[in-house]
């Protein structure tokens, strides 16, 4: 017998064959490595929220805030309250569109904001920012397209001349001294309109949709959104978010799980998974491939008895049960007995008769009377040819 | 590349600079140290390739359940010191608990590394490959490989029924005449003519021979000799059951073996066939010295086929075998579905030539569900298994057939009971 040395293998074959084993797992790693690159990419980020200025869509504001961009004006679209606070200081400009999700509280913070602010739809807003004197028409109530001129002294209206609007429009006082309503829609509802309150300057568009993407084009819609938006170098554009209660008072609220915990937590939580990591190439590699042996087969030989119980249990087999124990009893006595296995019942009978001292006719019931038709007849059966067999076995 | 818990303790001992300086960053630098440090550890480890290694032991065969050795001299033949593990890989059945070794070799040296093996069931076992580890001089990693070293063990029968042996065989004196007592009868024949001593049976004087000489002459008598026993063992599906904790093979192999023994001791010559539809093991031609070992060896590695035995097979092979009467011995089940479909279809061409005997395996189970009065529906069938039994077995009787229908541990003895009171009476 000669010595083994090494497995036959080189480096080079075994760099080959693990390279031919591991290839569709690097291929497939790769393929999800590119997919999640990719996914992680800066795309051009878009959405369909209406008036949103990401959104191109018909009902987005994307061509407004994209013009107002390139006129210097920064343009920040936020969606949380307190991004739009801490963002609109005084010489910027606030634009709010809907304020149906806003909570009172927020309302109230928002109408506080030293900035200049343009309300699209915002009723509550109005209402808190002008103290009643300016309100949006009830929606249900909204007007068909029509131009309309200006038909007022504020200078944005007047250089835009006439816009191309319908909505359910804004009412209010006129002829207060600051406020000023523009574009009339009859039913003493107008198209926009602005007030001066807490120092600041406060425009009101009655017809949201007036600089969509859509309608910005018509008449002199631009030149109003334009005047009105681009007032200061600064808009902060809030369209308010389902679920974002604000949290104005606690500044802490918004921060994550991992601000409350120790900096060093998701560096060791990090590092915990490297250990997992090493333990497992530790555990995982095994001195050697497992030795597998064939087993021999391993059925019980009693499994054919067992399945005929089973027969009989499911066919509730009474009869067939009590024939193979009387049979059985028989058979015993009949060989202890010095009986040959071919004598005839009377011939048993008889001498079961003697050897127990029993009655030939109770004998002979028990041996070969009626089958049992129940549990409860099949174990007195039993009972009873159990003791008829003891007797014959300890005279 | 392996790598060993020192690896992963020198990695959890980053938690310290990780502690100190909390960012990812020094997560990702101390996993690349360690990384490197397990490469470079594996690199300078001994390459297990360099390792020679020879199998010196197991040769040859070994009882079931007896104590055996695998026996490697592992010789280092690289440059660099090895320190590691070698693990010598047998089937389960082996018994090979304690088989990985930690070796430590100088360049140049070897050693010998020995694993205690204790067989579980009978048969060849091939050695399964020897695995080399090492480790680098900084234990944090290293490399491994696992070789073909060819060996194998053969596990012979136990022979446990061979503590029967003895008594059976004084039993066989008795009839011999060797012992005190003069048995004549039967199963005996004339063997020679001698002349009178005090104590012998006056019965046993040959008064014409003694006419014919001055002296008185006795005859004396001595038990057949030179008979021949075929032992037929069987196979098929119904020894591959499990009675007890073995199959039903085992216990029939047991028989087999002590009636081999005892009818080898005797004076008759046997022979063995395993067969279910081909021929699996034979032994022919085997007598004294070298009976038992062909008989061990040919039955190491019979195993149980799921077929059914094919009894006109059987047939033929007794013919080829036999010219004269013999004591043909089936080692098979009374299953009464399989008897009845075979071997009551042949048993009289095998009957009428030869004396047959039908070894079976009866199983404790069945006597114990019979037993039982909690499941009625239990003991009914297994009382109806028995009557079969028996009443195939009667039938068997009434072709001539000697049935022993015996527990496994029983079966070897009754089996050599059934051959002396055979062989008394002469009917061999």
């Amino acid at each position: 017998m000669t010595a083994v040395i090494g497995d036959g293998t080189t480096a080079a074959s075994r760099a080959g064959a693990r390279w031919r084993r591991w290839r569709w797992v690097l291929v497939v790693l790769g393929v999800v490595l590119v997919a999640g690159v990719a996914a992680l990419l800066p795309e051009p980020r878009t959405s369909g929220t209406p008036l949103a200025p990401d959104n191109p869509g018909d009902d987005g504001a994307m061509a407004v805030a994209e013009v107002l961009g390139e006129q210097g004006v920064r343009v920040e679209y936020v969606r949380g309250t307190v991004a739009a606070l801490a963002a609109a200081d005084a010489g910027s400009t606030l634009l709010v569109s809907s304020d149906a999700m806003l909570s009172t509280e927020q309302v109230r913070e928002l109408a506080d904001s030293p900035a200049d602010l343009v309300l699209l739809d915002a009723p509550v807003l109005a209402a808190a920012v002008t103290e009643g004197r300016m309100g949006f028409g009830y929606p249900g109530s909204d007007q068909a397209l029509s131009r309309q001129t200006a038909q007022c002294a504020d200078s944005d209206a007047r250089v835009a001349g006439a816009v191309r609007t319908g909505g359910a429009g804004l009412n209010g006082v006129s002829g207060a001294r600051a406020d000023t309503l523009c574009f009339p829609l009859g039913d003493g509802r107008f198209a926009y309109g602005s007030t001066e309150a807490g120092g600041r300057r406060v425009d009101l568009f009655g017809d949201s949709l007036l600089f969509s993407n859509a309608r910005v084009t018509d008449e002199g819609n631009a030149a109003l959104a334009l005047r009105a938006l681009g007032r200061h170098d600064h808009l902060v554009w809030y369209i308010p978010e389902a679920g974002d209660t604000g949290a104005i008072r606690g500044q802490d609220a918004g921060a994550g799980l991992t601000a409350l915990l120790p900096p060093q937590a998701v560096a060791l939580g990090l590092l915990s998974v490297l250990v997992l990591l090493a333990l497992a190439v530790w555990r995982g590699r095994r001195l050697g491939p497992v030795v597998s042996e064939r087993l021999p087969v391993v059925v019980r030989a009693a499994e054919t008895t067992r399945g005929r119980a089973r027969l009989y249990r499911r066919g509730r087999a009474h009869g067939h049960a009590a024939a193979a124990l009387r049979a059985g009893a028989a058979d015993r006595c009949a060989r202890r007995l010095g009986l040959p296995a071919s004598a005839a019942p009377e011939h048993v009978i008889s001498a079961l008769a003697r050897a127990t001292g029993w009655d030939e006719r109770t004998i002979g019931e028990l041996l070969y009377g009626p089958p049992p038709t129940d549990d409860a007849g099949l174990r007195s059966l039993a009972r009873r040819l159990d003791e008829m067999e003891s007797e014959v076995h300890h005279p | 590349m392996t790598l060993t818990w020192r690896s992963v303790a020198l990695t959890a001992v980053g938690a310290v600079p990780v502690f100190l300086f909390p960012a990812p960053g020094t997560v990702l630098l101390w996993g690349l140290v360690v990384l490197a440090l397990c490469v470079l550890d594996a690199a300078l480890a001994a390459s297990p390739r360099t390792v020679a290694v020879l199998r010196e032991a197991p040769a040859g065969s070994v009882r079931l359940h007896t104590a055996a050795e695998s026996r490697l001299l592992v010789t280092h033949t690289g440059r660099r010191r090895l320190r590691g593990l070698v693990r010598d890989a047998w089937p389960p059945s082996a018994g090979a608990v304690l088989n990985r070794h930690l070796v430590s070799l100088p360049p140049g040296e070897s050693t010998r590394v020995r694993t205690a093996l204790l067989p579980t069931r009978r048969g060849t076992l091939q050695a399964d490959r020897v695995t080399i580890r090492t480790a680098g001089p900084l234990g944090l990693a290293g490399r491994q490989v696992s070789l073909t070293v060819p060996g194998e063990l053969r596990v012979l029968p136990e022979f446990a029924s061979r503590r029967h042996l003895p008594s059976r065989l004084a039993r066989l004196r008795e009839m011999d005449g060797r012992a005190a007592v003069q048995v004549r009868g039967q199963g005996t024949e004339f063997d020679s003519l001698r002349e009178y001593v005090v104590g012998d049976d006056v019965r046993s004087i040959d008064w014409r021979a003694s006419a014919r000489r001055a002296d008185v002459v006795v005859r004396t008598w001595r038990p057949e000799r030179d008979r021949r026993v075929l032992l037929v063992l069987d196979t098929s599906r119904t020894s591959a059951a499990r009675v007890g904790d073995a199959p039903r093979l085992d216990a029939q192999i047991e028989a087999a073996l002590l009636l081999a023994a005892l009818a080898g001791r005797a004076g008759d010559r046997v022979e063995l066939v395993a067969y279910d539809r081909a021929l699996r093991a034979r032994v022919a031609g085997m007598a004294g010295a070298r009976l038992m070992p062909a008989m061990a060896e040919a039955l190491a590695g019979v195993e149980p086929a799921l077929v059914e035995t094919d009894w006109s097979g059987v047939v033929g092979q007794v013919g080829e075998r036999l010219s004269q009467r013999a004591l043909v011995v089936l080692l098979s089940a009374l299953e009464p579905a399989a008897v009845e479909a075979g071997l009551l279809g042949v048993v009289d061409q095998l009957a009428s030539r030869h004396q047959v005997v039908l070894a079976s395996v009866r199983d404790p189970e069945v006597e114990d569900l019979r037993a039982d009065r909690t499941d009625l529906m239990a003991a009914a069938a297994a009382e109806r298994t028995e009557l079969e039994r028996s009443a195939v077995a009667g039938l068997l009787r009434g072709r001539g057939v000697e049935v022993v229908d015996a527990l496994p541990d029983d079966l070897a003895p009754r089996l050599a009971d059934t051959y002396l009171a055979l062989k008394a009476a002469g009917r061999l």
